[in-house]
């Protein structure tokens, strides 16, 4: 039991930090293009730009690769023990944007960050 | 270095309809996982062959079109706040499906989800409000 509980700990901890990668790749090519969007248009323009950067590439097979892990540990655990682990990854997403986006996150916004996860694990646990 | 935009109402819009594809995007992945499970893998070695049964289903496909979808929507929004910010108030499904199920579907919600909820939703107005903060200061 808690081997098995480890085993897909270790999971969910390896899709977030997978994804976190990810948004930052992302991110950091969105914010070298500095697109201002206003309609669906230029979103997909944007998108076009996107396309032609190698890294976003590297970051959809990134996506594909935490999709595949996400996919093994739904049919391992259940919905409502997955979901609550996974919000694990505001905190990493939070700490990638401070520590290589320079994105300064106020005191308000931690309380923010662990308000959403003390939430979605209240939600998830609270299922029957 | 980085932009500090405020969460306005359109954004704010944006990120409920990723959030809707997603939710839908889930249910299809959900489905393709299960028919896939059947497979009973083990360990070792049996990765390819439940990529193999996912591909199979035309779950997995519309799923994949609605990430698409998402996709363009995300960046979109990234392009206009913070990920720090974007990513805690993309946590909107979290209040509208139990909401959904109870309104439509007659589901019931444990005292335990509901104060979730209200968490939740205090976080995200938090979340929306440090973007203002740290525009004054």
């Amino acid at each position: 039991m808690a081997r098995g509980f480890i085993f897909i700990l270790s999971l969910i901890f390896l899709t977030d930090l997978i994804d976190t990668i990810g948004q930052l790749i992302l991110k950091r090519s969105i914010n070298s293009l500095d697109f201002h969007i206003d309609s669906f248009t230029k979103a997909f323009k944007l998108v076009v730009q996107l396309l032609k950067i190698p890294r976003v590439w590297f970051g959809f097979i990134l996506s594909g690769v935490s999709l595949v892990v996400w996919l093994f540990v739904l049919t391992r655990a259940e919905l409502g023990f997955a979901f609550s682990l996974d919000s694990m990854r505001y905190i990493l997403i939070a700490l990638a944007s401070a520590f290589f986006l320079k994105e300064k996150i106020v005191p308000i916004r931690w309380l923010g960050i662990f308000c959403v996860i003390l939430g979605i694990v209240l939600v998830a646990a609270g299922q029957h | 270095m980085s932009k500090k935009k405020q969460v306005t109402l359109k954004i704010f819009a944006a990120l409920a309809l990723t959030d809707l594809l997603e939710t839908f995007a889930q249910f299809c992945f959900k489905k393709s996982a299960i028919s896939a499970e059947l497979l009973k893998i083990s360990f070792f070695g049996a990765g390819l062959e439940f990529v193999g049964m996912l591909v199979r289903s035309p779950f997995l496909w519309l799923g994949l079109f609605s990430v698409f979808v998402i996709f363009v929507l995300w960046c979109a929004i990234l392009s206009e706040i913070d990920l720090s910010v974007a990513v805690p108030v993309a946590s909107i499904s979290y209040i509208t499906i139990p909401l959904v199920s109870v309104i439509f579907l007659g589901e019931k919600i444990s005292l335990m989800q509901w104060s979730g909820i209200s968490f939740i939703l205090f976080g995200i107005i938090l979340v929306s409000l440090s973007t203002k903060t740290s525009e004054e200061l």
